[in-house]
């Protein structure tokens, strides 16, 4: 029991001595995370929103792949990953491998079927409605767009917020095709499951709690904005 | 606008819904009146006139608006509201200001026509709350407002009245003539309340089963001799 106690001392010990290689590996883990968020929504969004709005043949099926690749395991996405950026793999003369751009590439793959499901959902269902309404008040193809996204923002921030909790607290993907290499693809997550491994419990105990804690504040300020807007429209 | 419906069929899934191919193959919505849809439920009323405000496409006949096909132009002069409206995620007033702003309207210009509307639909105290909280009747007169905001040719409503307070009816149904009657608004209404159907139509098509059984004036309609029309006029009284 005293090597936990031990633990979180010294976890309090190293956090407020502001170690440059702890700060080095946070903001890479922000970097990288905000990153691959950023790309997820750039493609996520749009699309989740077209495919939710159409009805086409085949939606169903789509819906299902979709639903799959929410919940597919990072390490799987982070073998197929590799196995493209390998030197041998159809991208190796990119010489990707075991770089921060490698991780971000991953963490997109993803976290890009997480935020597209989320918002693919509601676009089929509120979404659909708006698009019938706003036509009917005479709006054009660019106000619909523009009228989809401000009614669908709570549920867009929603997918952010889950989008960006999926890639901060995954450790797999970035093992695998970060490496990580101490001060160049070392996060906190693969920082933590290395010193578990070794035993130095205090240290992975402390990034544990930097990471929970940053967890914590991004989460706090995008749900400010969400949970903001929803009381809004609450009795 | 004079709406013309010409062999109509509507199909889902290889079920027809809606099949005006009989004795009433050929309706006619004039322009400036107020008409009435009226049947039991799943007779095609919804389906019929979301085929007429260019919603959905029938599996086969027309629509012809003043003798046109319908275009941009003609769909921008039309507007639908249904007993569920989808009020915008912002307050009441920007609501009803939305389609006058996506037509690029002064400021002057939209605020003295929203507080026009907020005025006669008796909203103004709730202009400032947000749509997503408003009871059932603050919807529907907030909903109509909006649809009536940029004064269009024609209006659908699909039962603008169902589960609200007498009030609100009565203020909806003071605007809907007031509109017709000072701007020749086209309306066409779906009610299942006869007596409101005899209040403000002037015209009524019955519709039962996908069939439209008949297309008179409400006058001629009460002595119609059909067994589906006796049936519905008689629920109606009581």
């Amino acid at each position: 029991m005293d090597y936990i106690l031990n633990g979180f001392v010294e976890a309090f010990r190293l956090i407020f001595s502001f170690d440059p290689e702890i700060i080095q590996i946070v903001l890479l883990s922000l970097f990288v995370s905000f990153s691959s968020t950023l790309y997820g929504t750039l493609i996520g969004v749009p699309l989740g929103i077209l495919l939710g709005i159409n009805n086409f043949r085949g939606k169903k099926v789509v819906s299902r792949f979709l639903y799959t690749f929410m919940s597919f395991p990072p390490v799987i996405i982070g073998l197929f990953t590799a196995l493209f950026l390998a030197r041998s793999g159809p991208f190796g003369q990119l010489q990707l491998m075991y770089t921060p751009t490698a991780m971000i590439i991953a963490q997109t793959i993803l976290v890009t079927p997480v935020i597209m499901g989320i918002v693919f959902n509601n676009a089929s269902t509120s979404g659909y409605e708006v698009v019938q309404t706003g036509k009917t008040l005479g709006a054009q193809r660019w106000n619909i767009l523009i009228l989809l996204v401000l009614e669908l923002k709570g549920v867009i921030m929603i997918a952010l917020v889950t989008g960006f909790g999926r890639a901060i607290s995954e450790v797999g993907a970035v093992m695998i095709v970060g490496g990580n290499i101490r001060g160049f693809t070392r996060v906190m997550t693969t920082f933590i499951a290395m010193n578990n491994n070794m035993g130095q419990y205090s240290v992975s105990i402390a990034m544990g709690l930097i990471l929970m804690t940053i967890s914590f504040i991004t989460n706090s300020v995008l749900y400010h904005f969400i949970i903001g807007d929803h009381n809004e429209y609450r009795d | 606008m004079n709406i013309e419906t010409r062999n109509i069929v509507k199909t889902y899934q290889e079920k027809t819904v809606l099949n005006l191919t009989g004795d009433y193959r050929e309706l006619l919505f004039e322009s400036e009146k107020i008409h009435g849809i009226i049947g039991p439920n799943g007779s095609g009323k919804t389906t019929l006139m979301k085929i007429m405000a260019g919603l959905i496409t029938p599996t086969a006949g027309d629509v012809l608006y003043n003798g046109q096909p319908l275009c941009q132009d003609i769909f921008s002069e039309m507007t639908y509201s249904t007993h569920t409206p989808t009020l915008f995620s912002r307050s009441v007033y920007e609501n009803i200001a939305y389609p006058l702003k996506i037509r690029k309207r002064e400021q002057n210009d939209i605020h003295q026509t929203v507080s026009q509307l907020l005025e006669e639909f008796e909203i103004t105290d709730i202009k400032n709350q947000s749509a997503r909280r408003l009871s059932g009747g603050e919807s529907q007169k907030t909903a109509l407002a909006r649809a009536l905001s940029f004064s269009p040719r024609v209006l659908f409503l699909d039962e603008p009245t169902a589960n609200i307070d007498p009030k609100s009816i009565q203020i909806i149904e003071a605007a809907l003539k007031k509109r017709n009657r000072e701007e020749g608004l086209t309306i066409i209404i779906i009610t299942h309340n006869l007596s409101q159907a005899f209040r403000i139509c002037t015209h009524l098509t019955f519709l039962d089963q996908g069939s439209c059984l008949f297309s008179d004036t409400p006058e001629k309609i009460m002595a119609a001799t059909h067994p589906t029309i006796d049936e519905f006029i008689s629920f109606n009284r009581f």
